[in-house]
């Protein structure tokens, strides 16, 4: 083979390579930062611009709409105030959907028992299937009473939920509107 | 005989009215079996019916049950048995009977103490098995069968079978002479289990001495007819 | 506008305002028992309602409030009213015989009580077979406090099984011919199909089995012929609820049949099941869901396309169904689907049935019980291997079963995989049972095992005490029993004000029977210690043991049944003394000691 075949080939192989990989990090789930770029990114405390408090109880969030300017970073405060374990999760619809099955597989494993969080399970998790508490940057797993932060860049244009994905609490009504304005 | 009877009506009744502190529904209801016109090519046709009428509760019922046959080319009342019986449950699936039956054809009547069981044998088989205490004593043993063609279509055969025990030369009955009956009805169920129309046959056949008797008259021993009738419960 | 009429105005408003308030705090309802006309599209019948109607209303309660209900009987016969699922004053709980003396016709009775609970029940007559013929209606007790869900709006979806025969005349009919409404029997048609499928002496070999028990694999529903209704309406009457897309709807479903299970599902639509019984459980999203007869199921639904989603009961024997529709507009309908394939019973489900009801000594039999739920000694999803005693006498222990051939009615092509071993099995159906739920779209079914309290009423305590009640019964002779004996030939059951009371319920029929206990809560036993379910009704199917707890907290006496009508009414039925308690003195009246 000559160079410039060589050269084609390896760009290709790269380029398929370099294509394929995000696809990969889709397909695995919504681990990774493969969605980093759907829904915003992990943002630093420096660019914050505004802090939210975000209540949760028995199933509920408080508030249940807020309004964030497109290209922000937002600091959010999330206290449990509620007897069970919830989480905050910042995605779009289609991404808690699929983040569901996770957070069944969390229960049936014994990890996420209602009001708290068993940790040995988790390691046991952790060990057997490759991953245990799942540790994001755009989301917090409360336990009853605890307080968790998280600080988020909203850098894209999407239509954005925050979400408690324990099995039925979504469809309790746990689920909050992210209103962006540009 | 009436003293037996007075007692078994003061029971039957006593048991009924006697209040219950939690007083469960009262049972009672009227099933006819058969209500029939049996044909007959060469001898007879005979208007035939069997049915209950009963009245209890789960410890005890009064049963009322009537049979017969009306021989209509000849207008004789060949056969008309009424049986007063208490009925109480012995096990799972079977009562004991005792009772009264009183015969009244045209002839000479007769009545009989009544002692026997009724219930339903393994396999779905429904069994009468009665004792006739009296001067002619006989034994008869009755069993039916009720095949489901489909959940409103019912074929049933049926065996009855009368063993006397002693002569009864002025109703042509001789010792030990049994008398069989065999039939094979089908049936639709028309409205509910209320009312359903039947179509079979209905073999009869006497043996031994009856048999004998029955040839003396210069009538045959054995018949064989085809019924057409209908079966009630309400 | 003067300046005096908008003074007066506002006076006015204002005292308008502060009546109702004071109302809210002490609501009066009235509510009148009558004959009515029940309609079914089907057929026309008497039956007697609530306010001119059947169903009657549905009372709206608040949880805090005083209620006063006065009800006036139009009747020509004696009536009552029963709050079911209701913690109240036992002189209030509305059962002839044990809470007072019934309503006389032209009476009226004023029924007066604290609410202390929120959630979905229902009432009904306890006299008779009143119920059957019409008499249920709904309560809706509203929350002090914050829902752990929300929802746009609500509907009551009431079921009941309308049928053209009164109540007491199905009560005689059973009692005559026991299979006078079971048009569900195997035919001859069905033995030679399954001479196909299993072989003629398989085929025989299991008909031999049942007719030498003298019982009917197809015993699943007593009475067959009736007309389900959906909140009164038949589906051709189509029962319509109207949502908004994008709106979350709660649907509260009441069970109020005679004797029917309903399999509930809507196509399209996933349910969170998010209440049982009246008490809030932790959300569980379900595709179809199995109402027994008098429990109650709140699920909150979402439908988001403008379009009309049908909504499906089917009854456990498959012999009925109702639907009505959930749409954006009145008129809309969706598919409604066809019924499945009637269920059949196995041998598993005859489990502990096979027997003279007068006599089974379990000592004497030697064999051990099949299948217990004692969830509290199991591990989760563990299931002791059962070990039965098979018809033809031979002793069989569960792992036995592998190495040999089934009996003729263990079709295990029908059990699904390895049914009997798989977690995926409901355990409170025997391995192998023929009533095993499975959800129409392969989807997931809710499971008694999937109930855990939202809020559990009481500590988590052990028992101080356990009662076995035998759930037994000759269905020849159509009567039904607890422990063998009738109702009117039984003890009270006594209990102590105080105590924990474990109730094992062993299943010694071919039916499924949901035990009622009037006035206290009956937690349910899933092996989940704090978080069991809080319930008033617990259903046991055939074939299975089941056991549920009670805190003794509610003095007087209450009333303790199957709550299928025809078994109630022919002796399933228990009267419950609850002795001592805080207002012991006042509670011995005449009624106790007369008890």
């Amino acid at each position: 083979m000559n160079y410039d075949t060589k050269s084609i080939v390896i760009s290709t192989i790269a380029a398929v390579a370099l294509f394929i990989t995000p696809l990969e990090a889709f397909a695995a789930g919504s681990h990774g930062h493969g969605h980093a770029s759907k829904t915003g990114e992990a943002g630093s405390a420096s660019d914050v611009t505004s802090t939210i408090h975000i209540t949760m109880g028995d199933n509920f969030y408080e508030p249940l709409d807020i309004n964030v300017k497109e290209g922000e970073t937002v600091r959010f405060i999330v206290k449990n105030t509620g007897d069970f374990v919830h989480e905050f999760n910042i995605a779009t619809g289609e991404m808690h959907r699929a983040h569901a099955p996770e957070m069944m597989m969390m229960v049936e494993h014994g990890v996420l028992e209602p009001d708290r969080i068993n940790w040995d399970a988790a390691k046991k998790m952790q060990a057997s299937m490759g991953h245990g508490m799942h540790d994001e940057p755009n989301s917090v797993l409360l336990e009853p009473g605890k307080t968790g932060e998280i600080i988020w860049t909203f850098s894209n244009r999407a239509k954005l939920e925050f979400a408690c994905n324990i099995p039925g609490h979504y469809e309790s009504g746990m689920v909050g509107n992210i209103k962006l304005e540009h | 005989m009436k003293c037996f009877i007075n007692t078994l009506t003061a029971i039957a009744f006593s048991f009924i009215i006697l209040p219950a502190a939690h007083a469960e529904q009262l049972i009672y209801g009227v099933q006819i079996e058969q209500l029939e016109h049996r044909y007959s090519d060469n001898q007879s046709n005979v208007l035939a019916w069997d049915g209950d009428a009963l009245i209890g509760t789960d410890e005890l019922k009064f049963v009322l049950r009537s049979e017969g046959e009306f021989e209509t080319k000849t207008d004789t009342l060949e056969s008309m048995e009424t049986q007063a019986r208490l009925q109480k449950p012995i096990s799972t699936f079977f009562d004991a009977v005792a009772g009264v039956r009183v015969d009244t054809p045209d002839g000479p009547d007769r009545v009989h103490g009544v002692l026997g069981v009724h219930g339903l044998a393994p396999q779905w088989f429904e069994i009468d098995a009665d004792l006739f205490i009296s001067k002619n004593p006989s034994f008869r043993f009755e069993a039916e069968y009720e095949a489901l063609i489909t959940n409103y279509w019912f074929l049933t055969p049926s065996i009855e079978f009368d063993l006397p025990f002693a002569d009864d030369r002025d109703i042509g009955i001789g010792a030990w002479g049994p008398k069989l009956e065999i039939g094979a009805r089908l049936s639709y169920d028309l409205i509910d289990r209320a009312v359903s129309p039947y179509v079979g046959v209905h073999y009869e056949r006497v043996f031994g001495e009856t048999n004998n008797l029955k040839e003396a008259e210069g009538e045959e021993g054995d018949g064989l007819y085809f019924v057409a009738g209908l079966k009630l419960m309400f | 506008m003067s300046y005096s009429r908008v003074c007066s105005g506002i006076v006015t408003g204002l005292v308008i305002s502060m009546l109702s308030i004071s109302s809210l705090q002490a609501g009066e309802y009235n509510l009148t028992v009558d004959p009515v006309t029940i309609d079914t599209g089907s057929f026309t019948r008497t039956g007697v309602g609530y306010n001119g109607a059947s169903p009657g209303p549905v009372l709206r309660f608040k949880e805090g409030e005083d209620v006063t209900i006065n009800v006036t009987n139009n009747l020509s016969e004696s009536t009552s009213i029963h709050w079911h699922g209701l913690i109240l004053p036992y002189q209030q709980d509305g059962v002839p015989g044990i809470s007072f003396d019934g309503i006389a016709p032209g009476e009226t009775f004023t029924y007066n009580f604290p609410i202390v609970q929120s959630g979905t029940y229902w009432f009904h007559s306890h006299t008779k077979f009143q119920e059957p013929d019409g008499a249920y209606g709904a309560i809706i007790i509203n929350s002090k406090g914050r829902e752990p869900y929300r929802y746009d709006r609500e509907y009551v979806v009431q079921l009941t099984d309308a049928h053209p025969h009164s109540g007491h005349r199905i009560m005689r009919n059973l009692k005559m011919m026991p299979d006078y409404y079971n048009r569900q029997q195997r035919t001859i048609s069905d033995f030679f199909k399954d001479s196909e499928k299993m072989g003629f002496e398989a085929a025989l070999r299991d008909r031999l089995d049942w007719g030498d028990m003298r019982m009917l694999p197809n015993d699943i529903e007593d009475v067959q012929g009736f007309t389900s209704l959906m909140n009164g309406k038949s589906s051709s009457q189509n029962w319509t609820g109207i949502f908004k897309p994008g709106e979350r709807v709660r649907l509260r479903f009441i069970n109020s049949s005679a004797m029917t299970y309903f399999d509930i599902r809507i196509p399209g639509l996933k349910m969170t099941v998010v209440q049982a019984d009246g008490n809030n459980v932790q959300p569980v999203p379900v595709d179809e869901f199995r109402i027994a007869v008098a429990e109650t199921y709140d699920v909150i639904v979402h439908p988001e396309e403008d379009k009309a989603y049908t909504v499906f009961a089917e009854s456990m024997g498959r012999t009925a169904s109702v639907r009505g529709t959930l749409s954006t507009k009145d008129g809309m309908t969706a598919d409604m689907p066809e019924l499945r394939e009637d269920p059949v019973l196995t041998m598993a489900d005859m489990g502990m049935a096979h027997g003279d009801m007068a006599g089974m000594d379990h000592s004497q039999m030697g064999h051990a019980m099949p299948a217990e739920m004692d969830h509290s000694k199991m591990g989760h999803g563990a299931m002791p291997a059962p070990s039965h005693k098979m018809p033809d006498g031979a002793m069989m222990s569960g792992d036995a079963h592998a190495g040999h051939k089934m009996p003729a009615g263990m079709d295990h092509s029908k059990m699904g995989d390895g049914a009997m071993m798989a977690d995926k099995s409901d355990p409170f159906y025997a391995p192998g049972s023929g009533l095993m739920p499975a959800a129409a779209n392969g989807g997931k079914f809710l499971s008694y095992d999937d109930l855990k309290a939202q809020k559990p009423l009481y500590p988590d305590r052990e028992a101080t005490r356990e009662i076995e009640l035998r759930l037994t019964g000759n269905m020849e002779r159509y009567i039904w029993s607890l422990n063998g004996i009738k109702f009117s030939e039984a003890e009270p059951i006594r209990l102590q004000y105080g105590e924990r009371l474990r109730f094992k319920f062993v299943n010694e029929t071919m039916m499924t029977h949901p035990m009622h206990l009037h006035g206290m809560w009956s937690i349910l036993d899933t092996g989940k210690g704090k978080w069991d379910p809080v319930k008033h009704v617990v259903s046991v199917s055939p074939g299975t043991t089941a056991y549920m707890e009670t805190e003794v907290d509610a003095p007087g006496q209450w009333a303790f049944h199957c709550h299928l009508s025809y078994h109630a009414n022919s002796g399933m039925f228990r009267k419950v003394i609850v002795e001592g308690g805080p207002k012991a003195k006042a509670a011995s009246n005449n009624m106790m000691q007369g008890g």
